[in-house]
């Protein structure tokens, strides 16, 4: 299922210049709002993402102004989108327009959420931090928190409708959202909008789609679970188990996994081999009827306290963390069973095709105008919004089916991505998007496999390379690959041939 | 005084057709078909015979032919379909009709830039429109009619609209092609295309002995071998020659003799050169039209450069099955089973664009189902298009779209497989779909009970077709010459 949100595209051209003098020029913040000391601070990011059509460069960079909640501790939290692949991070005082730059400490693309320490230690002074207000249930109203140019505060009031798991922007699992219906209107320090409940940041915004004038906000449970994983010394991310389920509403189904008693709980169709679920024993076919204390209905929904029922994969993301040993309550063939699962973060590198990669460069190696990639989401979403249909479809399946079409490996799949007219591409140069399966003779799962293999040449001085798509098979000539590399780089710009780790 | 009339009396020799036709509703496939009504255009051969395009006459139930002058509708009769060119010959029984015809004959490819006259009842009006342009391009194109099939078109800038279709285009008193398609107007203007004479004098000698058998492929890929490093790896001089063998399609009639890495150094005795043409009869075309001018069990001869030595192969061409999945198909009922309201069909061109299906699994078997040859494993990609609801298959919504990979354990290739595994007696019966999803649970006894129930709401009148026979049609329509 496709969310029914876009991310929206934010109009990114104020210059900081004017910005200031207009601000010099404003009168103080508006004393109708109620307001102490505005816990927010603006957020300017310059940021330069990787061109994976062109691995060796950056693309052009992107300035994006946001809003940061401040919180103890002197930190700012923002969302991870706004300062990924971020090459310089300054926060701005609302009131008096005074600047600092700042680092990120802590990101996780995954939650969609980051933390920020201005480098001036004392920046923040002055400014009350704000408290999570965790205790957010439908019908609540929460104030969507602007400023003004002038620094004043603008906030708009919405109500929660809806709170259940979606999708975040980078795709990997499901995680609590409020959905908050609000009139709110897009000034010019849009990209993070902290929503607050009493004066407690309850969430930050994660999409807004305008014309139904919804928003979906990270929720406040996330942004604690992010924050005290934040204390610990290594940042480990949010736990997974490992295993893909479905329904037992069907009475067939019930019967064919031979659950005895009363209906409920999901059916296991999945178990990805060296992940948590695996490792406790689980199996395709068992049922899960509990995890914890919370017991699973035949949806697959337990009963939150706050927010009735909900997908029970939020016991696992939200309530726990990495380490954590989870009872799950099963029954396989009719036998209860319980199965203590010790949750672990699954790494993007963990991957096949990663999910993601973010704030690194991505590897590559140029072989006499052969280009060699790792395929990746990251590189396919190169293709834009709808990079599910327009990248190239065999890319796409290997990257949705990974798991199905190398269970347990620990692997890449290295492709050809393009080829760069010049003397050794002669003949080659309307080749793209190739799968290699070998070089030299050598399987290749890894780009560092292939900068192996044509180390090595066959007889005659060759490089073979072999895909699994026509034209099957290409040779170029080493010495020859040496002799114009130089030519290549000047040609072409490419300031190395290869980038491996 | 008349004007000049280059082209003779073609009033003579052309005709208007009408075929009524039934389309089959692949969401319904228990059904006849939707019914449509379309106007072409024809004109008469030598033998009594009517050229036209196979879109014109396709999925037809009931042709009529109308002549210039002549107030009576005679009713035609299909004597031979070539899908894969797009052309047809009917006729016509009453003696009446070829009194007075004229037998149009062929001419040639016409020169690049001369100026031809096409023919026909352009959007469906009753009186000859006549249209010039010329000749702008002979090229290799697809023919959208079976939606796969490549052959020589020579593209024309003469108008030409949907009742065209059929039409002769004349050049000096003699048929050089026969109008067949173009684009729509917002794509491009003033771009139609007309089947060649070579594509037409094939298919009239292939009907010749009574039956088309069409084209036949080699069922191979081949790549150019333009690389001076590739070529000194395989050991081949520096004198352009030679195409590399990439895919052999398992099905196809070459993999008997080749195998990928061969390079082909030359075709009946015709050198191909590094860039994939060859020189036939003055003119370098592509390979492949040395096999576009033969016929089925015809031979083709290849020298063939393997491991360094040379070698020569020769094999028996057919046609390549599996290519047929991907292709339009005409006057033939849809297979089918239906089962407990499951509704299952063979993954095809017609299906796809049916259901329009985003899905990417089905998408990926469709495009890849040659190349990668899934036909082996997956002669027919069974696929569980609709659910007909039922309290039986309440809970089976989300399987809808999947691919059976197996049934009771058992592994199932085609339909026919899955119709008797599905009649066998079983406790129940575990339907495994390709992915990690669920297994689909039904119990026979309950299937049993509600089959009429099904048949009788949903209005089904057969519960499968397992053949892709030809449409009923009437039975004095059925003879051929």
């Amino acid at each position: 299922m496709r969310s029914l949100f876009i991310s929206v595209v934010f109009a990114l051209v104020v210059t900081a210049g004017a910005a200031m003098k207009k601000e010099a020029a404003s009168p103080p913040p508006n004393k109708d709002v109620k307001q102490k000391p505005l816990s927010l601070v603006r957020v300017n990011v310059t940021g330069q993402p990787y061109d994976y059509f062109r691995p060796w460069q950056k693309k052009a960079p992107v300035s994006k102004r946001a809003l940061g909640a401040v919180l103890s501790k002197g930190r700012v939290l923002v969302t991870a989108d706004l300062v990924t692949n971020q090459n310089y991070v300054e926060l701005e005082r609302a009131e008096s327009g005074e600047k600092t730059a700042a680092n990120v400490e802590v990101i996780d693309y995954e939650a969609n959420l980051a933390l920020l320490e201005p480098s001036e230690k004392n920046f923040l002074d002055g400014i009350a931090p704000l408290d999570i207000a965790g205790d957010t249930v439908v019908g609540d109203r929460l104030a969507a928190w602007q400023l003004e140019p002038t620094g004043a505060l603008v906030a708009t009031e919405g109500l929660v409708t809806t709170i259940q798991m979606t999708k975040y922007p980078v795709d990997v699992g499901q995680f609590l959202t409020y959905r908050i219906s609000i009139p709110m209107q897009y000034r010019e320090n849009s990209y993070t909008i902290p929503l607050v409940k009493n004066n407690k940041l309850a969430g930050l915004l994660l999409r807004y789609d305008p014309r139904s004038q919804l928003i979906d906000a990270i929720p406040a449970p996330i942004i604690t679970h992010f924050l005290k994983e934040a204390e610990g010394e290594n940042y480990r991310g949010f736990p997974g188990v490992g295993f893909s389920f479905f329904p037992t509403r069907d009475p067939q189904l019930r019967k064919y996994a031979g659950q005895t008693g009363k209906p409920g709980g999901v059916y296991i169709t999945n178990v990805e081999p060296n992940m948590p679920a695996m490792k406790a024993g689980m199996q395709v076919g068992d049922i899960v009827l509990a995890v914890g204390n919370h017991e699973i209905d035949q949806n697959g929904n337990y009963v939150d306290p706050l927010y009735g029922k909900i997908d029970f994969t939020n016991l696992i993301s939200a309530h726990s963390y990495a380490g954590d040993v989870l009872p799950f309550q099963i029954q396989r063939e009719g036998k209860p069973m319980e199965l203590k699962v010790t949750l672990e973060h699954r790494d993007a590198k963990d991957y096949v095709s990663p999910p993601y990669a973010l704030d690194e460069a991505p590897k590559y190696l140029v072989l006499g105008g052969l280009i060699f990639q790792e395929l990746s989401r990251q590189y396919l979403k190169e293709w834009g919004p709808n990079w599910q249909r327009e990248a190239p479809q065999r890319f796409v399946y290997l990257d949705r089916f990974q798991s199905e079409l190398f269970p347990g490996e620990h692997r890449r799949i290295v492709i050809l991505s393009q080829v760069l007219p010049a003397n050794n591409t002669i003949g080659y140069d309307e080749f793209s998007y190739l799968t290699v399966l070998k070089v030299n003779g050598q399987e290749i799962k890894s780009l560092n496999d292939l900068a192996a293999a044509v180390k090595q040449p066959i007889e005659g001085g060759f490089i073979k390379i072999e895909t699994e798509e026509d034209p099957k098979q290409i040779e170029l000539e080493a010495k020859s690959i040496d002799a114009e590399a130089p030519n290549l780089q000047e040609n072409y710009g490419i300031p190395s041939l290869q980038r491996l780790d | 005084m008349a004007p000049p009339r280059p082209n003779g009396p073609i009033q003579k020799s052309l005709v208007r057709i009408t075929a009524t036709e039934v389309a089959p509703d692949y969401r319904a496939p228990w059904n006849a078909g939707m019914l449509g009504r379309g106007v072409g255009a024809g004109f008469v051969i030598e033998g009594n015979r009517i050229m036209t395009n196979a879109h014109v006459v396709s999925n037809s139930r009931y042709l009529t032919v109308e002549r210039d002058g002549d107030p009576n509708k005679y009713q035609a009769k299909v004597l031979f379909v070539a899908h894969d060119c797009d052309l047809a010959l009917i006729t016509v029984d009453s003696p009446n009709f070829y009194k007075n015809m004229l037998a149009l004959k062929f001419g040639g490819i016409p020169e690049l830039e001369s100026t031809v006259s096409a023919y026909g009842y352009p959007i469906g009006g009753e009186r000859m429109s006549v249209t010039t342009g010329i000749v702008s391009r002979i090229d290799f194109q697809l023919y959208t009619h079976s939606s796969i099939d490549q052959h020589l078109a020579i593209q024309i800038s003469a108008q030409i609209n949907p009742g065209n279709s059929g039409g002769p285009v004349m050049q000096n008193a003699k048929v050089v092609g026969v109008a067949f398609q173009g684009y729509s107007g917002d794509v491009a203007q003033g771009v139609a295309y007309m089947v060649p004479t070579p594509v037409i004098n094939r298919f009239l000698k292939d009907v010749s002995d009574g039956r088309y058998d069409g084209y036949v492929d080699l069922g191979i890929t081949y790549g150019k071998l333009q690389n001076p490093a590739q070529r000194k790896f395989l050991g081949l001089k520096d004198d352009d020659r030679g195409v590399l063998v990439e895919t052999v399609v398992a099905a196809g009639p070459c993999a008997k003799i080749l195998q990928p890495g061969d390079v082909l150094l030359s075709i009946d005795n015709h050198p191909i050169a590094s860039d994939g043409n060859v020189e036939l009869e003055g003119e370098r075309v592509e390979m492949p039209e040395v096999v576009e001018r033969k016929f089925k069990r015809d031979n083709v001869k290849f020298d063939i450069w393997r491991d360094k030595q040379s070698t020569s192969g020769s094999v028996q061409l057919d046609t390549v099955p599996p290519y047929l999945m991907q292709s339009h198909k005409y006057d033939v009922r849809p297979r089918y089973v239906l089962y407990g309201g499951l509704l299952f069909q063979p993954l095809s061109l017609d299906l796809l664009e049916a259901y329009q299906p985003t899905d990417l699994r089905l998408r990926h078997f469709f495009d890849f189902y040659v190349i990668d040859q899934i036909y082996r494993e997956h002669p027919d990609v069974i696929v569980l298009t609709n659910i007909l609801p039922d309290p039986i298959n309440t809970y089976l919504a989300p399987y809808r779209g999947g691919i059976v990979d197996s049934i009771n354990g058992k592994k199932i290739h085609t339909m026919d497989e899955l119709s008797q595994t599905l009649a066998e007696p079983a406790d129940r019966l575990v339907i495994d779909l390709i992915g990690d999803g669920p297994p689909l649970v039904l119990d026979p006894k309950q299937v049993e009970g509600a089959r009429e129930r099904i048949k009788m709401r949903y209005n089904v009148v057969r519960e499968q077709n397992l053949q892709e026979l030809p449409t009923a049609k009437a039975p004095d329509l059925q003879t051929k010459i």
